[in-house]
C-alpha cells in the first residue's frame, strides 16, 4: 500500500481538490454531537468528532429509497434517484470503515443490492484516526484499523497526516493535489507506530470475542435476557444508529387512483413488535425479551456462522444512544460472568440451561446494568 | 434603443480590489454588484441572478470561495451563470491546482492577481458580450 504525508497546514486545500471528486461530506458540530452533511465551507468540519449520530450506512442505505416505479401500461420502472451522486466522505473513522467492509458481504453475497452497490462505488471514503472515548471498544472487536475500504485514510503524526492510499481512485485524488503530499521519511514511520501503539493502550473498553459465539450458545436460557426484556424500550435506536444494522422493510406507496405508486425500503429494526410478524399474523417474537436476545444473538452469533466475525465493530453507539442504557459490553461481561460463576457453582449450570430460575446469590453477584454507561 | 444592462456580480473580501475592479467595470458600461464574502455573494446571485460572477478563492476561508462555486452549481437556478475565478491562490499555493472541469467547482476561467484587467474585459466580452 502507498504511503505519503499531507501537511496538516494544506488540509483545506486538499478539501478542495477532492471536492472536484464529488461534494465533501464531512463530521459537522451539530447540538454538541455529531452528523455527517455536507460542507458549505471548509470550517464546519469537525475531524476531531468521537462518533457521529447516524453513521456513514446512511448514504449506502438511505433510511427511505424508491426501489421502482409503477406505472400503468409501463410496469415497473427502476429508479435511480440519488443513485449517481458523487459524494466525498470525509474522515470515516476505521470502525465505520469496517462496517460498511462487513455491509459490502451482505449487499454483495447471494442477493447483490444494485443501489447498494452503486453507491459504494460512487461514493469516495477517505478515512481518518481517531482517539477513542469511554465507550469505544472497536479494538475488542478487530475494527480499530482497515486495510480495505476507503480510498485514502489519515493518520495523525503530529504535523502531518500520515496517509495510506487504498485504491486508484485515492491515487487519482492524490495526484490531482500536485506536490501537496509528500514523500513519509523514516522518521514519519516511527512516528506512525508510536502513536498506533499508544492508541492501543488507550481502549477503556475490552471484550474478548473469541468464544463468544459459545458463550451465547450455553446463555440461551440466561435470566438476562428476560431483565433486558424488561428493561428494553424497543424504540430500535440501537439499530438506527448501528453501522452493520441493515434489516430493511419493503412497501408499496400506491397513489390516487392506484393505478400508479413507489415500491419503497425503509430501514427496519429487530427490536419493532412488527419485525417477526407474518402475513398470517403469526409472530415469532412477541415479547421485547425475545426480540432483544434475537439481536444479540444475530450480531453476536449467528453473524458468525455466516461470515467469519461478528457483526458488532465496536463503535459504541448503540451504548450511547440506549434511553435505558442497555450496554452491549456489560451484557457480554455479565453472560461471561454467570459462565464464570457456573464454574464456581457447577450444579447451577445444569439448572440454568434448563430454563429453571437462578439462585438469588447467582443474581447478586452481577453488577447491575443499569450502572454503567 | 438602449439594452438591458449587463450585470457581473464581485465576490472579494479586499475592500481596495472590489472598488478599483467596480470602478473599471462601471467605466466599461457593466452593472456591477458587489459581496465581500460566499454567504452574501449567494444571496445576492439569488435575488439579481446575474449574468457572471467573478469570485475570489481564499476570502475569510482560505478555501471559502471554492465552496462558494459548489453552492452555486448545486443551484438549479444559479448552475449556468459563467463564474471567473480571481485569485492569488497560485501564486500563494503553487502546488494547487483546480482543473476547469472538474466536478463541483466547474468554472469558466481562472485568472491570477494581480489581475490584467484589459484581459479580463476581453474574457467578458467573449463569455457574456458587450456591456450594452
Amino acid at each position: 500500500m502507498r504511503t505519503l504525508k499531507l501537511p496538516k497546514t494544506r488540509l483545506d486545500f486538499f478539501a478542495s481538490v477532492v471536492q472536484q471528486f464529488g461534494e465533501v461530506h464531512a463530521p459537522v458540530e451539530q447540538d454538541g454531537k455529531y452528523a455527517f452533511k455536507r460542507l458549505t465551507r471548509w470550517s464546519q468540519a469537525r475531524l476531531d468528532y468521537t462518533r457521529t449520530i447516524l453513521p456513514p450506512k446512511k448514504y449506502f442505505l438511505p433510511p427511505r429509497e424508491t426501489l421502482f416505479r409503477y406505472e400503468d401500461g409501463k410496469g415497473y420502472v427502476p429508479c435511480a434517484d440519488g443513485l449517481n451522486e458523487r459524494i466525498v466522505l470525509f474522515g470515516v473513522h476505521a470502525c465505520d470503515v469496517f462496517a460498511l467492509n462487513i455491509l459490502d458481504q451482505v449487499f454483495s453475497g447471494s442477493y447483490p443490492d444494485p443501489y447498494y452497490q452503486t453507491r459504494r462505488r460512487n461514493i469516495v471514503i477517505i478515512g481518518i484516526d481517531c482517539t477513542p472515548d469511554d465507550h469505544c471498544f472497536c479494538r475488542s472487536m478487530r475494527a480499530d484499523f482497515v486495510e480495505r475500504g476507503f480510498d485514502l485514510f489519515f493518520f495523525d503524526i503530529g504535523d502531518y497526516y500520515f496517509t495510506l492510499v487504498g485504491t486508484a481512485r485515492g491515487d487519482d485524488m492524490v495526484l490531482a493535489a500536485g506536490s501537496l503530499f509528500e514523500p513519509v521519511t523514516l522518521g514519519d514511520v516511527e512516528e506512525y507506530k508510536r502513536r498506533s501503539s499508544s492508541k492501543r493502550g488507550s481502549f477503556k473498553r475490552d471484550v474478548e470475542i473469541r468464544d463468544l459465539p459459545e458463550i451465547f450458545e450455553l446463555e440461551y436460557r440466561s435470566e438476562i435476557w428476560d431483565e433486558l426484556g424488561d428493561r428494553c424500550l424497543s424504540c430500535g435506536s440501537c439499530s438506527m444508529v448501528c453501522p452493520t444494522c441493515y434489516c430493511f422493510d419493503v412497501t408499496d406507496d400506491v397513489e390516487l387512483g392506484s393505478r400508479t405508486g413507489r415500491r419503497v425500503r425503509t430501514w427496519d429494526s429487530c427490536l419493532f413488535p412488527s419485525h417477526a410478524m407474518t402475513a398470517t399474523g403469526e409472530d415469532f417474537r412477541k415479547t421485547r425479551a425475545s426480540r432483544i436476545k434475537f439481536r444479540f444473538y444475530h450480531k453476536q452469533r449467528g453473524f458468525v456462522a455466516e461470515y467469519g466475525r461478528p457483526s458488532c465493530v465496536g463503535c459504541g453507539r448503540c451504548t450511547t444512544s440506549c434511553p435505558v442504557k442497555i450496554d452491549v459490553v456489560e451484557v457480554v461481561d455479565r453472560l461471561r460472568g454467570e459462565e464464570y460463576v457456573s464454574k464456581q457453582r457447577s450444579p447451577d449450570v445444569e439448572i440454568r440451561h434448563h430454563g429453571e430460575s437462578v439462585s438469588a446469590a447467582h443474581g447478586a453477584a452481577r453488577p447491575n446494568l443499569s450502572d454503567g454507561g | 434603443m438602449i439594452g438591458v444592462e449587463k450585470r457581473i456580480l464581485i465576490v472579494d473580501d479586499d475592500s481596495d480590489f472590489l472598488e478599483s475592479l467596480s470602478c473599471f467595470l462601471e467605466a466599461n458600461h457593466f452593472l456591477v454588484l458587489k459581496a465581500h464574502d460566499g454567504a452574501q455573494a449567494l444571496k445576492l446571485a439569488k435575488i439579481e441572478h446575474p449574468d457572471l460572477i467573478l469570485m475570489d478563492v481564499m476570502m475569510g476561508e482560505r478555501t471559502e470561495g471554492l465552496f462558494t462555486v459548489q453552492e452555486i452549481r448545486r443551484d438549479p437556478e444559479l448552475q449556468d451563470i459563467p463564474i471567473f475565478v480571481l485569485s492569488a491562490l497560485y501564486s500563494q499555493v503553487p502546488e494547487f491546482e483546480v482543473s476547469p472541469d472538474r466536478g463541483w467547482l466547474a468554472h469558466d476561467e481562472f485568472l491570477s492577481k494581480p489581475v490584467d484587467m484589459s484581459l479580463l474585459l476581453a474574457k467578458i466580452h467573449q463569455r457574456i458580450g458587450v456591456a450594452r
